[in-house]
């Protein structure tokens, strides 16, 4: 399929709707964890199957200065008006240093904290930027459980142009990081094909209102 | 939005209350203010027992702290929260639906789903969380992963290198040899491993090392005629079966391996490394009487070889 460019009035409210959305989610992350969050610039754009693993790739290496080596990946879906997957990417060292903050008791094995952390975390940034999303254009979505996607694995092996079954996707994606050392997340939203048109209505109708 | 009227209130009522899932409803001081048949039932509490009581007063077994903690993210943040038995086996420690045939799994595994209800005002004024019953999953999971451990284990394959494994090699061995013992036919093993293995692992990373490995098992296997056995003996060593070969031949095949590994660097992920192999080859003799002492011979003749400076074919020493 092809797909229509946004124009630049969309392109540019598109990213103010991110903006402020993953504003909000820092924050949101921020106000849970009780820690100050930083977060990237978000970037938006359309890409093709073929190009999505690249891209995600790229933007890791430029967070990170340099190889972003192996990964550990939180799948997401959310669903109603725009449908599309969140995937939290996470260096190898987890997130050790969120135990404590998130209220964590040592009942359960180490292993297992890492995991349930890192879906929990992975389920408040992601909810908190779609929410975000959803408030500004006027929708709402439901979530289905976040659940581990890959453990230690390249980037490209988790987004594998064959397996994708879809041409086009809107890619956005955004960079938190704690003060808490050796945590940093990437989180990456795949919205496919016709969120791509869900998104163009819901901006327009957005530019109208001003 | 539409209002329920009367009867369909009723319907929906009695739908949360006998649906087969955990509802269970608190509001922002953890009192509970709904709590339907299905926790009733598990729990051994009926909603009198528990309504407008703390969850934590009437099950002082739930991980405070970390509940807490999560239910006040969902106020906060007005957003869905999830547990999976995967990681967490229960929120709530209830018998499960298999008393009679299952001592796989001690209690009921859940799945959790923590939902925001919020008023007029898009105030979070309670939390609904609803509880799926994850046993079956839970057990087939189990026994999923029993059916390909034991798969694994009978497979004749190495799953790294796709070429065979140490059990199949034996096994084939043990055939040829005997079939060669009864034709009074010729029959050669070569045994060899990678030089210097730990430097490539050390220097590139084991990811490069699984790459040479597998790239080892490729060229040798295309070297190779279709009825020749060629499998992963273990860590970095391989072993070929060369069925009706003479050590003659055996030798010229050892050193067409040798060759085919040391012409060209292996390309990996890391960059291309340099790599060599060195090869202990050994013809069945009469006096040998069983496939375990021919390859134990092929042993020898590689040990010698890495102590005689490798990159090399290496025959068993009565036959050098």
């Amino acid at each position: 399929m092809t797909f229509q460019e946004y124009t630049p009035d969309q392109e540019d409210a598109l990213q103010e709707v991110v903006n402020i959305a993953m504003g909000q989610a820092g924050a949101a992350l921020a106000q849970v964890l009780d820690v100050y969050v930083a977060l990237s610039v978000p970037r938006v754009r359309i890409v093709s199957a073929d190009g999505v693993a690249d891209a995600v790739q790229a933007m890791i290496a430029s967070a990170q200065d340099g190889d972003p080596g192996d990964v550990t990946a939180v799948r997401q879906g959310f669903f109603n008006s725009l449908r599309g997957e969140s995937i939290a990417l996470f260096g190898t060292e987890g997130c050790n240093s969120l135990a404590d903050l998130m209220g964590h008791e040592q009942a359960l094995e180490k292993d297992e904290i890492d995991r349930e952390l890192l879906l929990e975390v992975s389920n408040i940034l992601s909810g908190a930027v779609l929410n975000g999303v959803a408030e500004q254009l006027d929708t709402d979505f439901a979530f289905s459980a976040p659940t581990l996607m890959a453990m230690r694995q390249p980037v490209n092996r988790l987004l594998d142009a064959q397996a994708l079954g879809w041409d086009y996707a809107l890619l956005v994606e955004v960079n938190f990081r704690l003060e808490a050392p050796g945590f940093s997340c990437h989180l990456v939203l795949l919205m496919p094909e016709e969120s791509i048109e869900f998104m163009r209505r819901g901006l327009d109708a957005m530019l109208e209102g001003l | 939005m539409n209002h329920p009227d009367g009867d369909s209130r009723d319907l929906l009522e009695s739908i949360v209350d006998r649906v087969n899932v955990g509802v269970l409803v608190v509001d922002a001081h953890y009192t509970v203010v709904r709590w339907n048949r299905f926790m009733a039932m598990h729990s051994g509490l009926a909603a009198d027992d528990v309504l407008g009581r703390d969850l934590f007063t009437v099950f002082p077994d739930l991980p405070r702290r970390w509940l807490t903690q999560k239910l006040r993210g969902v106020f906060l943040l007005k957003n869905y929260a999830f547990t999976s038995w995967e990681q967490r086996p229960y929120l709530f420690r209830f018998p499960h639906n298999r008393p009679a045939t299952t001592a796989v799994v001690d209690c009921m595994r859940q799945d959790c789903t923590f939902i925001p209800i919020k008023d007029g005002d898009n105030h979070v004024t309670h939390v609904c969380i609803t509880i799926m019953d994850a046993t079956d999953t839970c057990i087939y999971q189990i026994q999923l992963r029993e059916a390909m451990d034991s798969l694994e284990k009978s497979s004749a394959r190495d799953p790294l290198t796709g070429i065979f494994n140490r059990g199949h090699i034996e096994s084939r061995l043990r055939d040829e040899f005997a079939r060669s013992h009864r034709h009074d036919s010729d029959l050669s093993v070569i045994l060899f491993d990678i030089d210097h293995f730990k430097r490539v692992n050390d220097l590139h990373g084991h990811m490069a090392g699984d790459e040479v490995l597998c790239e080892v098992a490729n060229r040798v296997a295309g070297a190779l005629r279709k009825e020749d056995v060629f499998g992963r003996y273990g860590g970095e060593e391989f072993t070929v079966v060369l069925p009706d070969s003479d050590l003659a031949a055996a030798r010229v095949v050892a050193e067409r391996l040798r060759h085919c590994i040391a012409a060209r660097p292996i390309v990996t992920s890391a960059g291309a490394v340099d790599v060599t192999v060195t090869l202990g080859v050994c013809r069945r003799h009469p006096d040998i009487a069983t496939h375990e002492t021919l390859l134990n011979r092929a042993d020898q003749a590689l040990y010698r070889g890495k102590a005689g400076g490798r990159n090399g074919v290496f025959l068993y020493e009565d036959e050098a």
